[in-house]
């Protein structure tokens, strides 16, 4: 039981980083329409950015993961206008090829410019809660905190407000967005600034914990993708749910099957939820 | 029309498979530090070969390692390089990326052999060592073998050059340690490579035979796994004494640290792969209590170590040496000696025997005592642990060596 309680928190902590690079995956995809392989990589530049305006900079922790999302979100929109947007009209498999290249791209100037260390951001939040034999650190506790705090965000911008309800219309209908008079180029940017956005928050929420290297966001993106597929690829609740799942699904797994098969349970949720859905759990726009 | 498109695909197969392999050695970019040439212009060249990994998750390590022998070659070079047979060569290092991957070192080191003449070729991992036995006795040059796994030198092959001490000193004085301050239950947690892989089957018989109970395996990959909550939670669950863990210096901090939050108490065997002193960047020292690794070479008080340790953060701006460079710089060394003792650049063999002639050396000119080379090739030199008490470095450990 108390193994069990202790699992449920790590997995919960592992599935709020999991849903903020899901989400900003899943909003890309929705009006795209082709999945960003650099999406895990923007995530480790988020990640440096924190690390070095903490370091080198001496900035507080807060303000340094407010100016990863503001780097960050030049970064996205940057991304769209030089690698996406000129394909705009192109196949898809354009696209794809193009998202791969941004990733190695990004991989590679990490390499270049910082090295392949492994590095760690400081951790200021460093207290242990004991609640019986559970424990959790301060830091864990404010990823799974300030994971919820940015979706609730996410979520109201998305259906509160004229700008969020652009986007959700053009992950509906591109065609019908546009017709409407909706600014289909704004709307690309600012869903790339915003996933990005929601990248660097992923960044900056799980540095404290997790080692910072070049090839973090090949991780991240690989676990991204298995949640997109078994929410439902563009779907937002979806994306929330799935990183959840996966996030417990991995830590109860490694505690009640084996450490080995960690992986494997994993992959046989997403081989079963496809199975009986094959859409994922919230399809939207099956054709 | 059908035909005509299936040999349009099996043509285009072909070119992307020959564009593929184009670049793939396009990666492999020689970083030749060619300090030959000119300025000495009598002098001729000879090439010492490296392949390891510096790219991808291993390349700090490649780095480090590669560091050793940059620093030695240059040492030599300014030195006005070595005379054989009445001939100065200068030293020109190549190395080459083989990003961990043992099909990689044996493509460079045909690479090296082939095109530089490199009698000489460094790796600093097994994978890569056992990939080369297969070919350079019969091609002619010397591996020399950064690594401490054992097995490499009971293929029987002629030309293997161990550098670092064996594992298999380790485990006994680690388990005695520990176990007496801590207890006698360890949980595994090692890295899932094969380095680490062997490194536990070395172990566990050890420690059962001190007397020691093994409450489970929930062996993680450091390199690939970005929190280690999920195995330490479960491997705290079977309550352990001791954790058993190693791999990369900081993901290995990084198992400790998280031990220690989620509330272990109890004592760590490291791996020699681990670094205590890199370790100790990650994580503050009081945690690495009960901590025994391999002393750090920067721990050391006797003149030839301490010489290093000055030159080297000369040698990269302040920087602390580790195992890695303080071994690469003695091997390159002892092959120069080697050299000047054999008479010749060229047969792999006699430098190897020239080699074994230039021992014992002593710990004063050279980072440790080392007695010479085995009959299989194992560098004798020193190995040394030591244990974290109180949030500092404990009393020496001096390790047994089997070879």
């Amino acid at each position: 039981m108390d193994l069990f309680a202790q699992q449920l928190v790590n997995g919960l902590t592992l599935g709020s980083i999991y849903c903020l690079v899901a989400l900003g995956l899943t909003l890309i995809y929705g009006i795209m329409e082709v999945p960003n392989f650099a999406h895990g990589h923007l995530y480790m530049v988020g990640a440096y950015v924190t690390f070095f305006a903490m370091t080198l900079y001496g900035l507080n922790y807060w303000l340094s993961a407010l100016l990863a999302g503001v780097v960050l979100a030049v970064l996205g929109v940057l991304m769209e206008r030089i690698v996406f947007h000129p394909l705009r009209h192109a196949p898809a498999s354009n696209k794809f090829i193009a998202a791969v290249g941004a990733m190695m791209f990004l991989e590679a100037l990490a390499r270049v410019l910082w090295g392949s260390d492994f590095r760690s951001i400081p951790v200021i939040y460093d207290k242990v809660f004991t609640i019986g034999t559970l424990r959790i650190t301060e830091q864990r506790l404010i990823v799974i905190i300030a994971a919820i705090f940015l979706m609730i965000a996410l979520n109201l911008f998305l259906k509160k407000t004229i700008i969020g309800s652009s986007i959700e219309a053009m992950a509906q209908n591109r065609d019908g967005a546009s017709l409407v008079g909706i600014n289909v180029n704004n709307v690309a940017m600012l869903t790339f600034a915003i996933a990005s956005i929601l990248a660097a928050g992923a960044a900056a929420l799980a540095g404290p914990i997790f080692l910072v290297f070049p090839s973090m966001g090949a991780l991240i993106i690989m676990k991204a993708f298995v949640i997109i597929v078994i929410g439902g690829m563009g779907s937002i609740p979806g994306a929330v749910l799935g990183g959840y799942v996966l996030g417990i699904t991995e830590a109860m797994g490694a505690s009640y099957i084996s450490t080995d098969y960690k992986d494997v349970v994993a992959f046989l949720v997403l081989i079963l939820i496809l199975t009986i859905k094959p859409t994922g759990i919230f399809a939207k726009g099956v054709r | 029309m059908l035909e005509r498109r299936r040999y349009l695909v099996v043509f285009l197969v072909i070119l992307l498979s020959l564009v593929l392999a184009a670049s793939g050695c396009g990666t492999a970019k020689p970083a030749a530090t060619n300090q030959g040439g000119s300025s000495t212009a009598a002098a001729k060249v000879v090439n010492i070969g490296y392949s390891g990994p510096l790219s991808g998750g291993a390349a700090l390590y490649g780095q480090d390692t590669l560091n050793g022998l940059k620093m030695g070659v240059e040492e030599i070079n300014h030195g006005g390089g070595i005379t054989v047979a009445g001939q100065k060569y200068t030293l020109n290092l190549i190395a080459l990326d083989d990003q961990y991957l043992p099909n990689m070192t044996a493509t460079n080191a045909r690479r090296l052999r082939t095109e530089n003449k490199a009698p000489v070729i460094f790796t600093p991992h097994s994978g890569g060592v056992f990939a080369m036995q297969q070919f350079n006795q019969e091609e002619g040059f010397l591996i020399g073998a950064y690594t401490s796994e054992p097995k490499i030198l009971e293929t029987g092959n002629k030309l293997t050059y161990r550098i670092p001490p064996p594992y298999d000193g380790y485990p006994e004085p680690f388990s005695k340690a520990v176990m007496e301050k801590y207890g006698k239950r360890v949980a595994l947690v090692p890295g899932t490579h094969q380095y680490a892989k062997d490194w536990t089957k070395v172990f566990v018989p050890v420690w059962e035979k001190l007397g020691g109970t093994v409450t489970g395996d929930f062996a993680v990959d450091y390199n690939k796994e970005t929190d280690f909550y999920t195995y330490v939670s479960k491997a705290l669950a079977t309550k352990p004494d001791v954790l058993f863990v190693g791999g990369a210096s900081k993901p290995t901090a990084m198992v400790v640290k998280q031990a220690r939050e989620l509330g272990f108490k109890g004592g760590f065997i490291l791996m020699d792969q681990a670094k205590l002193e890199q370790m100790a960047q990650t994580v503050p020292m009081d945690q690495l209590n009960g901590a025994v690794g391999v002393r750090p070479v920067i721990q050391f008080d006797n003149p030839g170590a301490k010489k290093f340790v000055e030159a080297y953060k000369k040698f990269k701006n302040g920087e602390d040496p580790a195992w890695e460079q303080a071994w690469h710089y003695t091997a390159i060394k002892v092959v120069a000696k080697g050299m000047e003792k054999a008479g010749t650049v060229e047969d792999a063999a006699k430098i190897f025997e020239g080699m074994k002639q230039i021992f014992p050396l002593n710990a004063n000119d050279w980072v440790a005592e080392i007695k010479g080379i085995s009959a299989k090739g194992g560098m004798l030199g020193e190995a040394h642990g030591i244990m974290v008490i109180d949030g500092k470095y404990g009393p020496d450990m001096p390790i047994t060596l089997k070879d």
